[in-house]
């Protein structure tokens, strides 16, 4: 009975937060794209792009800015748990994937944010770039979480 | 003073280069804020408190690098790239860079002469 009872600490313990990551996790995914869906229907007046150079600018207007955003977002354990699994075998980790593709999409959409409360109506020469903050990637720990850095220029188009 | 990352500005002249301005910072979260990220990690979602590090970290150093172009007398820094580096775990160095140039105002083009 006593064995059963550690058997059941010791091993019922890791996989209830693997339970909890999973359905959270989840939760907090669909939440966040759904938000993101909401946010980018509102902005999809704005022109981007990842050239230098303006299309059709208005010099009259307000000068060019440069805009600027970061997001980190946690990998979940249960994502952090496949993830390394998969390691094992190799092949494509698509737990990694769509989270580095959530951070990505809001990065881009603060900065259009950022030009639509700047009055801008295009983006320029946008950059997103992954950043290793905690040092995860340099110090050779496993991945906990993503953090993408995405700048660009706001600036006023005639269209 | 006009801050871009695009090679030329419109409505403007670039007429000097004045050479490359630059910024850097170095930063991290105090150790609850990492204790509290470590938990948030549990189910994933942001990491404000990571966020936040950066966009303090960037503030910083854009300002470090307007106050170098300002000493130059620049009228725009152009070109404005971004770069970091983990330097622990926790702390994130930011850099920032890009030319400090003069400026005029871009002479209008004459209006293109109808072909008959």
């Amino acid at each position: 009975m006593a064995d059963l009872i550690f058997l059941a600490i010791y091993f019922g313990g890791p996989v209830l937060l693997l339970g909890l990551a999973f359905f959270a996790g989840n939760a907090i995914a669909k939440r966040h794209e759904k938000n993101m869906n909401d946010r980018q229907s509102a902005l999809s007046h704005m022109q981007i792009s990842d050239i230098s150079t303006y299309f059709n600018p208005d010099p009259t207007g307000t000068p060019p800015l440069l805009l600027h955003s970061e997001v980190t977002l946690g990998i979940d354990h249960f994502r952090g748990f496949l993830g390394n699994l998969k390691n094992i075998f190799g092949g494509e980790v698509r737990s990694y994937q769509a989270t580095l593709d959530r951070a990505r999409r809001e990065a881009i959409l603060r900065i259009m944010e950022e030009a639509h409360s700047h009055g801008f109506n295009a983006i320029a020469n946008l950059r997103v770039a992954f950043v290793d903050v905690s040092g995860n990637a340099t110090l050779k720990k496993k991945a906990s979480m993503v953090t993408i850095q995405a700048s660009a220029t706001g600036y006023l188009s005639g269209q | 003073m006009i801050v871009v990352n695009t090679e030329t500005l419109p409505g403007h002249e670039i007429i000097s280069s004045l050479g490359i301005v630059q910024g850097n910072v170095v930063r991290a979260k105090h150790v609850g804020r990492d204790i509290a990220a470590s938990f948030k990690n549990i189910v994933g979602g942001e990491l404000k408190g990571y966020s936040e590090l950066l966009t303090e970290a960037r503030r910083e150093a854009i300002t470090r690098m307007l106050a170098q172009a300002t000493e130059l007398g620049a009228d725009a820094v152009v070109n404005v790239r971004f770069s970091t580096s983990a330097i622990t775990q926790g702390a994130a160095e930011l850099y920032v860079y890009g030319t400090a140039v003069k400026l005029k105002e871009a002479e209008s083009a004459p209006p293109p002469i109808p072909v008959v």
